[in-house]
């Protein structure tokens, strides 16, 4: 266990010094969410939010709405981007050297996507819970149920880092991840528009996204009140999600030293 | 010790055919077994293409062998890799394997740490490992701002971290110039002899093999055809002995005469007038007669030695006659 700590830490380390090296980089991770709420913020403008049959949705608290949509999508697409970057380490051969160390391999992964949680979300976070005090009017919520959806979301974001770097590490050319889980995740997760409003396929399509389930379920603790029982079927699913990730995990760490150590391909690049 | 027999690899490639993709099968491996004793510096030399990458893969448990045998210290290396990557490190030429944007101090701590080495003698060993590589007073400073030197120290800093028993070194001086070669050569016989660490070199520079190398694996094609001393090797391959002769006042008469003596021992003997002597080819060893026929003879020499042949005409030999 100490060893693993010791990896985890380092990799936190290793990662902030080498990625977010500039602060220039918390403005960009920042911005480009901020403008594209701002957008859409403007684009619900248009729209008469009284007739909607979401029962969370109001003309008062779009903003809000639209808000914990965009803070909760920072923690899980800021990882699809670290996991892109992950790959690099392949090409500079320190990808390698890891592999040659005796260390353990989910702590490596576990630690970069830690790192780009935090790094990714923080400006983000302080700016939503910035305006969530603004608009507090707006906030219907229970302390004991935001504590714990926020344990669980980003339990199970590292995860889902850890799962997307796994794959990065099973292939050089798992690039297409990021054209696929990108936009698609914001598009179906329900980020702008509520899963609920979705015509069936692309109901299916959300059940895949951890997203979906992570952002259900801080609209309905923030705006709601609901309480843990209330949201006992979302915690359920995301207990369920983060098993399976843990045993995706390690079944694909297991299987890419395997086939790395047959192929070779921990250097082709 | 490593004892590797008859290590095997083959890859399984996809090789594209218009819209459809067929396996193939490459042998980079056909058959290599070697050993390497802690305090000795092995030379795995081979041209382009003959399996020393493939080779050092599965000697650092990068790769599993397709078959054969891999023990090191006695430790099954193929069933157990996690208790090899304890006692090895690899050093590999190039600006690779280095975070950039960290600084030297901050690389080896975090290589440090992936082998679980308490901090307080990770911080010790790095110290002592600036001083051996001559970064002192860099540690501070972040790589991307080192020279390509600089950059190949931090490597050697960078696999000595974790204190190993063996190291794999492949091509380390690639791109270098003369004075850093040098000094990673005098690096390589100080943590072989006085380290007792088990060292595979492979280079392409035969000088550097030549002068570190304490025996030699030679492959071609994914097979050892050649293994040896630098002596043995030439000894294997070049059968004829050549000695350079120097006479003061060296004359056509004197170069006629010598040439008639030693036709009389050695029909088969080549000799040749150059700028910097005779120089004599012949089937047995010759020093006894020629010093003897000068003497006889009343020339003053000059110089006479006998011309051993440097490595790089031995694999040059050696690569015509395979």
């Amino acid at each position: 266990m100490r060893a693993f700590i010791k990896t985890l830490l380092a990799e936190i380390k290793k990662q902030h010094k080498n990625y977010f090296h500039s602060k220039i980089i918390y403005i960009s991770l920042f911005l480009w969410p901020l403008l594209s709420f701002i957008t859409t913020y403007y684009s619900f403008q248009t729209f008469d939010l009284m007739k909607s049959n979401v029962i969370y949705i109001t003309q008062g608290n779009v903003i809000i709405y639209l808000l914990i949509g965009y803070m909760v999508m920072s923690f899980f697409r800021s990882l699809v981007q670290s996991a892109w970057n992950f790959s690099f380490e392949r090409v500079s051969g320190t990808l390698e050297l890891i592999y040659l160390s005796p260390t353990n391999r989910a702590a490596v992964l576990l630690g970069n996507a830690v790192a780009s949680l935090f790094e990714s979300i923080i400006v983000m976070l302080v700016f939503s819970v910035f305006m969530l005090i603004l608009k507090k009017e707006e906030i219907n919520a229970n302390v004991i149920p935001c504590v714990v959806l926020f344990l669980i979301i980003m339990v199970m974001a590292s995860l889902w880092g850890m799962f997307l770097n796994s794959i990065f590490l099973f292939s050089r050319d798992s690039g297409f991840l990021f054209t696929i889980l990108e936009e698609p995740m914001e598009i179906f997760s329900g980020v702008k528009v509520p899963t609920e409003l979705f015509p069936v396929w692309a109901k299916v399509l959300s059940v895949i996204f951890p997203l979906t389930y992570a952002i259900e379920g801080t609209r309905r603790v923030l705006l709601l009140g609901s309480s843990l029982y209330d949201i006992r079927n979302l915690i359920f699913i995301s207990l369920i999600i983060i098993s399976i990730l843990i045993s995706s995990i390690m079944i694909i760490i297991n299987k890419v030293e395997k086939h790395t150590r047959m192929t070779g391909n921990l250097t082709l690049f | 010790m490593i004892i590797a027999e008859h290590l095997q690899k083959t890859y399984s490639v996809k090789v594209g055919k218009g819209l459809k993709t067929e396996k193939q099968q490459i042998r980079a491996v056909k058959d290599i077994s070697l050993q390497i004793e802690k305090g000795n510096i092995v030379g795995l030399l081979g041209i382009n293409g003959a399996g020393k990458t493939t080779t050092i893969k599965m000697l650092t448990t990068l790769l599993a062998p397709t078959a054969g045998i891999y023990t090191m210290d006695s430790i099954d290396a193929i069933k157990y890799p996690k208790e090899v990557k304890k006692r090895i490190n690899m050093i590999a030429g190039g600006e690779r394997m280095i975070y950039w944007r960290l600084t030297a101090f901050e690389n080896l701590w975090y290589f440090g740490q992936l082998y679980n080495i308490p901090n307080n003698i990770l911080k010790k060993r790095i110290e002592e490992l600036f001083d051996l590589v001559g970064l002192k007073g860099k540690e501070n400073v972040p790589v991307e701002t080192f020279s390509k030197g600089m950059k190949q120290r931090l490597q050697i800093a960078r696999g000595l971290v974790n204190d190993p028993e063996y190291l794999f070194l492949d091509e380390p001086t690639i791109g270098l110039d003369a004075v850093v070669s040098k000094e990673l050569r005098q690096h390589v016989k100080y943590l072989a002899k006085q380290q007792n660490k088990g060292i595979l070199l492979t280079s392409h520079y035969m000088g550097e093999i030549e002068e570190l190398c304490d025996y030699i694996y030679l492959l071609n094609d994914g097979i050892l055809i050649e293994k040896g001393t630098v002596k043995e090797l030439a000894n294997k391959t070049f059968h004829r002995k050549n000695y350079l002769l120097n006479i003061y006042n060296t004359t056509n008469d004197i170069l006629d005469t010598l040439v008639t003596i030693l036709k009389s021992i050695d029909p088969s003997v080549i000799i040749r007038q150059e700028n910097d002597g005779v120089h004599i080819n012949s089937k047995d060893s010759m020093s006894l007669e020629l010093s003897r026929i000068c003497t006889v003879k009343g020339w003053y020499i000059k110089e006479l030695y006998e011309q051993e042949p440097c490595l790089e005409d031995t694999i040059l030999q050696i690569s015509k006659e395979v």
